[in-house]
């Protein structure tokens, strides 16, 4: 027999008590939080589907792993493990491990980077940016035109546009640090890059004399969608295709938080042993020495582990299907969302959701808030509160899309959990008109949604 | 304070093992060969014993490992922060509190809002990612510790203290405006495992508080050096270590904490401050470069086992068992008229490599030669101390030439036994006796930044 229902590939071997509060605790937490849920405790949270990022549940080899961690400062082999398996995956033969994702981001930013340099990308994520620009550069996102409208129905909705990549390229010439492709999209809604669109980024780019570089931290869920929705992929298996994509590029930085399946670390693989010599260089000022990079042993162990686990068919499948569940759910309630759903999270359209709120009241915002009060669930806004920008009269240049990220764990959360999240929507459509928005009444210079404080308006 | 007796056994017992690797000579010979004759190249599978690094590389307690299981990992604030939070404000006083993935990224951190470019970073020896970051940020280091500090041979027992004389001449020279902070480490690694003294620290304060100028504590092996004084210090013989411990973060303005060493943790640091505006800004700059503020690179468990091994790192038990344990190594060497840095520091032994191969010019790297003699003699791993540490002057282009060229012999805590020390004691012993035969090293690859890490070498012929 074919079965319909999709049940993960594993059973739960260790469990967390989540404490659960009432709407009148929640409201004050909120108040207290500054209404920024970056600023809530996690003990007092529900359900925490702020990010997909270093908070899944690792696999009993995961944790074997964890208690064989070898602590040595150099030449661990928990190193060499982890080294071997990147190698082997992205066929890179310079791996730069770091504490996380950004880490590895700042050094090859920060070296490629500098005032007056240009980074092109699908569309860069927050840290990313912030890293770019801290370093002086511009950063300049290129998503396809179909990535930018929330409702359309297109299956690689996080390719980049390679015809403005072209223009932009000759424009300029000479002071391009990189082009980033971002697989899967995550600013974009989680949605998928294809092989032919990473194809011919990397053709343009060498055509410029361009480095390519993949921010790979969500690879696996992207070869899901290349074998199922592109044709001639269907032959191949996940890591093939992974692997494929990688021969692409002429280096990788990865979140090994997401798709390594860890709860720490990162990664910055090269194949230029020039451009790596310079980046070891920064990696061991800033995060430690060439064998452990800011990890300890047991996290390198996990993640070598981890990258294993991930291209598991099973495990892939089970994941790209629970995170479609709750967004068909959502839809068929007539929730306005990201369509069709990505890989790692479910996107709402606020901005279609509360018409009436306007950009510069966060509407994100607005919906944030309202999951937490009325069900304990934690989102994040990736709206105008985390790329708004402001003009030079003061006002807010607005992001191109309003919206708030359901990011659902891997293996952490049940179907039931994800139940309660579809029934807390319900609520939030029944009472959607009667929702105010926020004004921002304190901010940092850099990635201000991490830290700001809100009033309700 | 507890009884005192000659003994040091270990106040734990042990709870799980690992396996170590046996090898032969040849297989060490190829080894270093491969490695440039640079230790931090070996890998860790072809080390007996490891003594490169006490960083990171403690055993953690059952009671970490547990809370290793307790790690919170939620992005935004995990429990464990707070648990974190509460016990740096406990045990070491300072009122605000960043995480960063290890010390260096505190450094970073605090470096770049503190340090004016040009401005002077007085401070008791440098340490060498601690000057790197002053520098990258604009400032000078200037050494103002005490000559005996330089001296192998003082027994001087608080050798990590302050010059006050040399910070005020720099004051009187510069201006107060021109110091960004003082730099105080406890215990100064440099200088061999050295502490400094209450009084001393005391004195700095008053001196520096008619300046308005802060001190910064780079506090990594803070419990150590609070041993120390209780040991030696009048009028602390009967404070306990964690008194002890308060006491000095009292005295200093902020500081910034490897967890690596007292804190008895694999990964982790942070930043700590008194100072609201500095805390403010290290918030907003540790999400560029570490993680948020409630997580700051470190995985929720990290900070739950780190919160626990400050707490035990400031037991009178612990701490002594600990020192008790590199002394025992230290007399042991002594005893066989090994030449070492005396007295012995608390985190581990420092063979002075300029006495114990005389016949090598510093630009032969008498110390790097050392260590590499010693792991092709038994497969113990040491650290290089000396020039190729020192680095080169950014001005002149020239090596620094550190008047100390010391081998380190780090012991990693709670994770050796009395046995292993002996085998470390005896190699040390063999490789002295046949010591006119060893020749030198040429540098054959320098990197730019910290190049000890990753220098190569070649021996030189006889």
């Amino acid at each position: 027999m074919k079965h319909r229902t999709i049940i993960e590939p594993f059973r739960i071997k260790s469990v967390e008590p989540i404490g659960l509060s009432t709407e009148a605790e929640r409201v004050q937490q909120l108040k207290e939080a500054h209404y920024n849920p970056f600023l809530l405790r996690s003990s007092d949270v529900i359900i925490d589907l702020m990010t997909d990022s270093g908070t899944g549940a690792m696999s009993a080899h995961q944790w074997a792993g964890v208690m064989e961690g070898d602590e040595a400062y150099a030449g661990s082999r928990s190193w060499e493990r982890m080294e071997q398996t990147i190698q082997s995956l992205t066929g890179m033969k310079h791996v730069l491990p770091t504490h996380q994702g950004r880490a590895a981001e700042r050094i090859i930013y920060g070296h490629l980077g500098g005032a007056g340099k240009v980074f092109i990308s699908n569309t860069l994520f927050d840290t990313t940016r912030a890293n770019i620009e801290f370093s002086g550069a511009t950063g300049i996102d290129i998503p396809i035109a179909e990535g930018q409208d929330p409702a359309t129905d297109y299956p690689f909705k996080g390719n980049m546009d390679t015809g403005q990549l072209n223009l932009l390229l000759k424009e300029h010439q000479g002071k391009v640090g990189a082009v980033v492709l971002t697989v899967t999209n995550n600013s974009g809604g989680g949605q998928p890059v294809s092989m032919a669109n990473a194809k011919e980024v990397a053709a343009v780019c060498k055509r410029h004399g361009v480095l390519f570089l993949l921010d790979c931290c969500r690879i696996a869920e992207n070869s899901w969608f290349v074998k199922h929705r592109e044709e001639g992929m269907d032959k191949l298996s996940y890591r093939d295709i992974a692997r494929q994509m990688f021969e692409l590029a002429d280096g990788a930085v990865m979140s090994a938080k997401k798709d390594a399946l860890v709860n720490m670390g990162g990664f910055l693989a090269l194949r230029d042993p020039a451009l790596a010599e310079a980046c070891t260089n920064l990696l061991i000022i800033t995060e430690g020495f060439t064998t452990y990079g800011g990890l300890s042993g047991r996290d390198m162990e996990a993640i070598a582990t981890g990258l294993q686990e991930v291209f598991d068919p099973h495990y892939l499948n089970y994941r790209i299907r629970s995170t479609t569940f709750l967004g068909e759910k959502l839809k068929e309630m007539g929730v306005p969302l990201m369509w069709p759903i990505g890989g790692h999270a479910v996107y709402i359209d606020a901005k279609a959701l509360y018409p009436h709120i306007p950009p510069h009241e966060y509407p994100g915002q607005a919906l944030v808030c309202e999951l937490y009060r009325l069900g304990g669930i934690r989102t994040v806004e990736i709206g105008s509160v985390m790329f708004g920008t402001y003009a030079e009269d003061g006002s807010l240049r607005p992001a191109r899309m309003e919206l708030v990220r359901l990011a659902i764990p891997r293996r952490v959360y049940t179907q039931s959990h994800i139940e309660y999240v579809a029934e807390t929507f319900e609520e939030i459509m029944r009472t959607k008109e009667q929702v105010r928005g926020y004004k921002i009444v304190k901010e940092p210079r850099f990635l201000r949604h991490f830290t700001a404080h809100f009033e309700a308006l | 304070m507890a009884q005192k007796r000659d003994s040091w056994a270990e106040p734990y017992k042990i709870k799980m093992v690992e396996p170590l690797t046996m090898t032969t000579r040849e297989q060490r010979e190829k080894a270093l060969v491969e490695a440039g004759y640079n230790t931090f190249l070996l890998p860790s599978e072809l080390v007996y014993i490891d003594l490169l690094t006490d960083s990171g590389t403690s055993a953690m307690s059952d009671r970490q490992w547990a809370g290793m299981m307790l790690g919170d990992e939620a992005y935004a604030g995990s429990r464990n922060f707070y648990h974190l939070e509460k016990a740096i404000q406990k045990h070491y006083g300072y009122k605000y509190i960043v995480p960063t993935h290890q010390g260096r990224g505190a450094e970073n951190i605090l470096s770049q809002i503190m340090i004016k470019d040009g401005q002077f970073v007085p401070g008791n020896m440098y340490f060498t990612t601690t000057r790197l970051h002053q520098e990258l940020a604009g400032g000078k280091f200037v050494d103002i510790i005490v000559d005996e500090a330089h001296d192998p041979e003082s027994l001087f027992p608080f050798k990590g203290n302050v010059d006050l004389d040399k910070l005020q001449k720099l004051i009187d020279d510069h201006g107060a405006d021109k110091i960004a902070y003082v730099s105080i480490a406890t215990t100064v690694n440099m200088a061999g495992g050295q502490p400094i003294s209450m009084a001393n620290l005391k004195a700095l304060r008053e001196l520096t508080s008619k300046d308005g100028i802060r001190i910064i504590h780079d506090m990594t092996r803070v419990a150590e050096n609070a041993f120390m004084i209780q040991q030696n210090e009048e009028g602390y013989g009967n404070k306990t270590v964690a008194e002890i411990v308060k006491e000095i973060c009292s005295l200093t303005d902020g500081a910034t904490m490897s967890a690596k060493k007292d804190a008895l943790v694999n990964i982790g640091g942070f930043m700590a401050t008194n100072d609201w505006d500095v805390f403010e800004e290290a918030r907003n700059m540790v999400v560029v470069y570490e993680g948020l503020h409630t997580y700051g690179g470190m995985a929720g468990r990290d900070m739950e086992a780190m919160a626990i091994g400050i707490e035990e790192s400031v037991h009178d038990d612990h701490i002594r068992a600990r020192v008790g344990q590199v002394f025992y190594l230290g007399q042991r060497l002594l005893d066989m008229g090994m030449p070492i840095v005396k007295p012995v520091g608390t985190h581990g032994v420092f063979l002075d490599a300029k006495a114990f191969l005389p016949h090598l010019p510093q630009t032969a790297f008498p110390a790097q030669t050392l260590a590499a003699e010693l792991y092709l003699d038994s497969g113990v791993r040491a650290m290089e101390r000396g020039i190729v540490s020192a680095g080169r002057n950014k001005e002149t282009g020239d090596h620094y030439y550190p008047k100390l060229e010391l081998v380190r012999l780090t012991i990693p805590r709670r994770v050796y036994t009395q046995a292993h020390m002996d085998v470390i004691a005896e190699s040390v012993q063999r490789v002295y006796e046949h010591r006119d035969n060893i020749t030198g090293l040429k540098m054959v690859y320098e990197p730019k930044y910290l190049r000890f890490f990753q220098a190569r070498f070649e021996k030189l012929p006889k």
